[in-house]
């Protein structure tokens, strides 16, 4: 669902991501751990076409994220570190304008049907997002995704400073995407939740994929272990 | 797409507090402007119709006496006020509205407010031509400047693409959006408009001002169209909500407040204006003769063409009123010395006019300022051209007086005339031109703001089309 063929950048002579080959296929979730800077989120935004690649080719559904952008981004839904709501609106008018610009058209009552799947509660929903916590912000950023029906998933960070429980939260509803057929690609500094979440992990250093562990060959403890022994130079 | 982005985008607005506030002072002021424009307007035509009564009445009622005297007590003429004056004075406080027709003299204007107003109040009289140049600009640029740069810095502009919204869908929402807001604010003010209209002017002046209305408001559409495209282009532009800001009210100021006062002074600087004293003096030298034909040289040789044309020897044997004749003689020598020179003059106006046009290419808020005050009937062609139509009516009046005397006084005697010769002259009519009239000179105006509008719209759609989600 997720290909990276020779998929690379570089600004002004700087490689931020050296040829990657990545398939991630439905039902994965794909987690990326390494420092900041390594360019996990350079991968990200090369799958959304924020920015141009230097060369390789990032495909979604198979569709050339590049030759066609409008349609590949049908098929994705894209949480960032923080899901950025607007302030004046509620979290269902959010989630109503956010998915009538993905092309759908959703009644009041489904909406709040995805809301509540994504653990937001009712009570919340119909309040401006002035005041969201970022767990709130986050569920509705899945909510958006589960009404798109999104087909893959880039998730850059996302339960970076939630609380545990909000973070448990989030991996569960991670957890029934991936099982209703989402490809995932997450980036996350998280390795418990790598761990537990991820069917399987990828490091990156220096924009480079240097390891890729299926999650059930490891435990906790070997993840750290092997993370650690790839930080250190 | 656009529709829903647009909808969500008034939404906001509407929510957002200080787009209530912004919108709730221009409202306020335009109407208030409307309201006083209409007030002004009222008392105004009502003085005016009350004074072209008295001067009517005066006239016929001056009793017995010489017709040359008679037109030396002379008449005013008032220029009739243009119902949507009441939006914009245009030039009027400047030009005057009163003329006083009498023997011998093409006077200048009376009445100019702005001869008794100082320096200052240039900036400070509200009318609803000042909101909408000046103010209504002002809360699009507060309205739009961070239509884009403020979603790239909330990180709402990734979600957005990210859905697979295209940035021109997006670009036509917002313009939508911010156009939708305005006419939140402007279709009331502009109901309240033609409600004082046509309280202030009656029904049949009020559809006699149709056509100039819906020019008007094109004008004004176009302007704020071209101010829509700048802020969105610019805010896409931006490297930020804060340059984007000042980058605009740059724009706001130049076009405000820089681009009118240069534009005078260039078209000024680059046609120079006699001063109203040079142009008296120079009327003066003309009249009194250039040397070689005098007024005494002027009148001896029709004495001798009247002699020999009547066949006798001597001014009391003519048939005719020498003294009439005499007069209108000096009046048609006048009349050469005064077409000469206000046509000279208004040829200098019509170059600064041709500079200004040029020079709005620049700044929108001239080619608008201009239609404005067009469509509303107060500017300086249209004063031309008023100015022309009672020195017509002055100059009838003299040919009636002087005819009158030719024709009935004797070369000897005392004479007088009465009522019936006053009655002889029409009251003033004026009809002032009509909308085809005012647009055949103002369609550079109106084009070079449709040229605006749709280079700012083209450019606000490049911009969008290669808005960066993030400044790497």
């Amino acid at each position: 669902m997720l290909e990276a063929n020779a998929l690379s950048k570089s600004y002004n002579g700087t490689t931020a991501l050296h040829p990657l080959d990545l398939r991630i296929e439905p039902g994965e979730i794909f987690c990326l751990l390494g420092a900041n800077g390594a360019g996990k989120t350079t991968t990200i935004n090369l799958f959304l076409n924020f920015i141009p690649p230097s060369s390789g080719t990032a495909k979604i559904g198979g569709l050339d994220v590049v030759q066609q952008p409008l349609e590949s981004k049908r098929l994705l839904a894209y949480i960032p570190e923080q899901v950025m709501l607007y302030k004046n609106l509620t979290g269902i008018e959010n989630l109503e304008y956010f998915t009538s610009l993905a092309g759908g058209r959703h009644s009041k009552a489904e909406l709040m049907g995805f809301l509540e799947e994504a653990g937001l509660a009712r009570t919340e929903a119909d309040k401006r997002v002035g005041a969201y916590s970022k767990g709130m912000r986050q569920k509705v950023g899945i909510a958006i995704a589960i009404a798109k029906k999104a087909r893959a998933l880039l998730l850059d960070e996302p339960t970076s400073g939630l609380d545990p429980k909000a973070s448990n939260e989030f991996s569960e509803l991670l957890k029934k995407l991936s099982g209703s057929g989402a490809a995932i690609l997450m980036a996350t500094h998280d390795l418990f939740r790598a761990k537990e979440t991820g069917t399987r992990v990828g490091i990156m250093k220096h924009g480079h994929l240097v390891a890729r562990y299926s999650t059930s060959e490891l435990g906790h403890a070997d993840l750290e272990r092997i993370y650690l022994e790839h930080m250190h130079d | 797409m656009v529709l829903r982005i647009a909808q969500k985008e008034i939404t906001e607005m509407i929510r957002d507090g200080r787009f209530r506030a912004a919108g709730a002072i221009i409202f306020t002021l335009l109407a208030g402007a409307l309201l006083l424009g209409w007030q002004h307007y009222r008392e105004v035509s009502a003085q005016h119709s009350a004074a072209q009564r008295a001067t009517r009445e005066q006239w016929l009622g001056q009793g017995k006496k010489n017709p040359h005297s008679a037109a030396h007590y002379g008449i005013y003429a008032f220029k009739p006020k243009v119902p949507l004056t009441m939006v914009d004075r245009g030039t009027d406080p400047y030009t005057g509205v009163a003329v006083w027709l009498e023997a011998h003299k093409q006077n200048e204007f009376k009445y100019r407010p702005a001869q008794d107003a100082t320096a200052v109040q240039r900036f400070g009289e509200l009318t609803g031509a000042t909101v909408l140049q000046l103010l209504v600009p002002l809360l699009i640029v507060l309205l739009a400047f961070n239509a884009f740069s403020g979603e790239r810095e909330l990180g709402t502009l990734r979600q957005l693409l990210s859905f697979g919204v295209s940035q021109q869908d997006l670009e036509r929402g917002k313009a939508l959006g911010v156009a939708a807001a305005l006419g939140l604010l402007l279709v009331p003010a502009a109901l309240i408009g033609v409600v004082a209209l046509t309280a202030g002017s009656g029904q049949t002046d009020m559809i006699a001002a149709i056509p100039r209305m819906v020019w008007m408001t094109l004008g004004y559409l176009l302007y704020f169209g071209a101010f829509v495209g700048v802020s969105l282009a610019v805010s896409a532009w931006a490297s930020s909500s804060r340059s984007s800001l000042i980058i605009l009210l740059g724009f706001w100021m130049f076009n405000g407040l820089i681009a009118p006062r240069a534009a005078s002074d260039i078209a000024k600087a680059v046609r120079p204006a006699p001063s109203a004293f040079q142009f008296a003096r120079g009327i003066e030298k003309a009249m009194q003769g250039d040397g070689h034909d005098s007024a005494s040289e002027r009148t001896k040789r029709l004495e001798q063409g009247l002699l020999k044309k009547y066949n006798v020897d001597k001014i009391e044997a003519l048939p005719i009123n020498f003294m009439g004749a005499r007069l209108q003689d000096s009046e048609d020598h006048g009349n050469e010395v005064f077409d000469q020179a206000y046509s000279r003059l208004w040829a200098v106006f019509d170059a600064q006019d041709g500079v200004h046009r040029l020079l709005s290419a620049a700044a929108p808020s001239l080619a608008v300022r201009s239609a404005s005050m067009a469509f509303a009937g107060a500017d300086f062609p249209q004063h031309a051209h008023f100015a022309k139509a009672a020195e017509e009516y002055r100059r009838s009046i003299q040919r009636v007086m002087n005819d009158d005397l030719m024709r009935n006084a004797s070369n000897t005697g005392v004479y007088l005339a009465g009522g019936e010769l006053w009655n002889k002259v029409q009251p003033f009519e004026y009809t002032a031109p009509d909308a085809g009239w005012v647009l055949s000179r103002q369609a550079p105006s109106l084009t070079i703001l449709a040229l605006w509008c749709a280079a700012a719209a083209m450019a606000a759609m490049w911009t969008a089309r290669r808005v960066r989600v993030y400044l790497t």
